[in-house]
């Protein structure tokens, strides 16, 4: 490339500040419940939580499952219901993008279904479905599915003009365009679709296990709850936390190795 | 004939022929109006014919439904009344979230020690599911009103400054470099170009956090609440009613979508020159 990187040293007050900001934060929350300012029943000191997820790594109770179960069981079922929705979503929110008719059908259904929160299809999957996988599943499924054909159809709709004119002009027929004009152009919208979908999921994730299940890390928050243990709802926020981040962190690198030649 | 969208940007310029009764079958409109009435046919046939047991109600019970409710009192209140409620719920704590979150967002990108200060702290917090807080905040502030509103707050805290933050750090640099070239000072930087240009990023943030106000509300109505509609849902859920359950997933969808019809309207009102892409 012909551009030179520059180098702007910024100050060390800077560069310090993050790491001082996290540390007085953890410190002021270790110290305010050590020192009885906050009642431990509702807080639990960082510490705490911190040696909680070593001793839960072999211990399953009280909640009944060792972390690494609850970890396995919520990740199956985020993996599953999103994998579908990546499944289903994308090339339908493509072939709404770009088939008039596909679009006239598909549209209204979907605004219909899109306004609901996720959350609220529980009931009824409780009631199709039992508290197994397949409803936890489908609740994954139907929080993911939107954002995916969201991005896909606009990804499509927002293809240039001109391309398509021109492509037109050569003689290329509707199909042509479509798979090698639309999609690919469509593609960095398709991979933002991702990170959004994956967020969806794993939030709908604890949101359905909060309320109908018997393993998995969104359990884990709600038996904290019920038990009183605030060290083993902490514990369970900062997993769900992390591996979320865990895992938009890794589509994020695959993201940028597979459009390394789109600048957007 | 036109069946894409690359026949739609040149249509402009071809002459419209007579209307074959394909493309009168193929009209948008009547596509939504077969979509539509398909949909409901076949939700009423599945109830119908039990292909669910007796968990699926069938669409004209679920309006009967709707009508008893909006009639008598449930649960202390009527329909309107558990409406009211959920929508009190996330006023309150959407309009907290925003007050604080989208200035913070806003001093965060315009001020980079205060980025240096807050964002790794949030980023400690952003990954985590603002469901995931339902739990503690019954610990914390028990069943009453303030935990519901604590949820919604801290699940609409976080699209709210992401997007104010990332509205103001995404600005083209030309926009400066002509306040620059007409003698602006920072001061005049700020105001006349990073705020206006930073509404849209906002407004979506708003749009987001929204529609994440609804499902927090959700979440913690299921969880715990005397009224609103989480309630019916719940209470629907316990009695094995589906009527009840459809009901207020229809209501709480029509409120969504309401209010996100209503932030789209403000948000043309503040900045009209934004180019509307043909969005859903």
């Amino acid at each position: 490339m012909g551009y030179e990187e520059v180098r702007v040293d910024r100050p060390l007050l800077l560069r310090l500040l993050p790491f001082i900001s996290v540390g007085t934060f953890l410190l002021l929350w270790e110290w305010s419940v050590r020192s009885g300012m906050v009642p431990e029943v509702l807080l639990a000191p960082p510490s705490q939580v911190f040696s909680l997820f070593f001793e839960k790594l072999s211990e399953p109770n009280p909640d009944g499952a060792v972390l690494a179960v609850h970890a396995w069981t919520s990740l199956q079922e985020a993996f599953l219901g999103y994998g579908l929705s990546l499944l289903v979503g994308i090339p339908l929110g493509l072939a709404m993008g770009w088939f008039r008719i596909v679009e006239g059908i598909a549209r209204p259904i979907f605004e219909l279904i899109r306004p609901i929160p996720p959350i609220a299809w529980i009931p009824l999957t409780v009631f199709w479905f039992g508290i197994g996988l397949t409803g936890k599943v489908f609740i994954i499924w139907i929080a993911g599915i939107v954002p995916c054909v969201i991005n896909a159809y606009v990804g499509v709709r927002m293809t240039q003009p001109t391309l398509i004119q021109m492509a037109r002009t050569y003689g290329a027929t509707d199909w042509q365009i479509f798979c090698q004009l639309c999609v690919p152009s469509a593609l960095p919208m398709i991979f933002g679709a991702l990170q959004i979908a994956l967020a969806y999921c794993w939030t709908n994730l604890v949101g359905a296990e909060l309320l109908a299940a018997d393993t998995g890390l969104g359990y884990l928050i709600t038996m904290g709850g019920r038990l009183g243990r605030p060290d083993i709802v902490v514990l369970g926020m900062v997993c769900v936390g992390l591996s979320g981040a865990i895992l938009g962190f890794i589509i994020d690198i695959i993201e940028k190795r597979l459009l390394a030649g789109i600048r957007r | 004939m036109s069946s894409s969208i690359a026949n739609e940007t040149v249509g402009s310029a071809s002459v419209r022929e007579g209307r074959t009764l394909w493309e009168m079958l193929t009209n948008t409109y009547v596509l939504y109006f077969v979509s539509l009435a398909g949909f409901f046919l076949l939700w009423d046939r599945v109830a119908y014919l039990h292909v669910f047991g007796d968990s699926l109600a069938r669409p004209h019970v679920v309006a009967q439904k709707l009508y008893m409710l909006s009639q008598v009192k449930f649960a202390g209140t009527n329909l309107a009344g558990h409406i009211w409620v959920s929508t009190q719920r996330v006023l309150i704590g959407f309009g907290l979230a925003s007050v604080i979150a989208v200035p913070l967002g806003l001093f965060m990108s315009l001020n980079q020690y205060a980025n240096a200060i807050v964002k790794p702290i949030f980023d400690l917090f952003k990954p985590m599911p603002p469901i995931a807080w339902v739990s503690i905040s019954i610990l914390w502030f028990g069943i009453g009103e303030f935990s519901k509103v604590f949820i919604i707050a801290i699940g609409t805290f976080v699209p709210c400054l992401l997007n104010a933050y990332n509205g103001i750090r995404l600005i083209e640099p030309e926009l400066y470099d002509v306040v620059r070239v007409l003698g602006g000072s920072r001061k005049d930087e700020i105001i006349q170009v990073s705020f206006p240009a930073s509404f849209p990023a906002i407004f979506a943030g708003l749009q987001i956090s929204l529609s994440v106000a609804w499902t927090c509300l959700l979440a913690a109505e299921l969880m715990n609440a005397r009224d609103g509609m989480g309630f019916l849902i719940k209470r629907g859920m316990d009695t094995h009613d589906p009527a009840l359950v459809l009901g207020g997933m229809v209501l709480i969808a029509a409120m969504a979508w309401l209010s996100s019809l209503l932030i789209s309207l403000l948000e043309r009102k503040a900045c009209p020159w934004k180019r509307s892409i043909e969005n859903l």
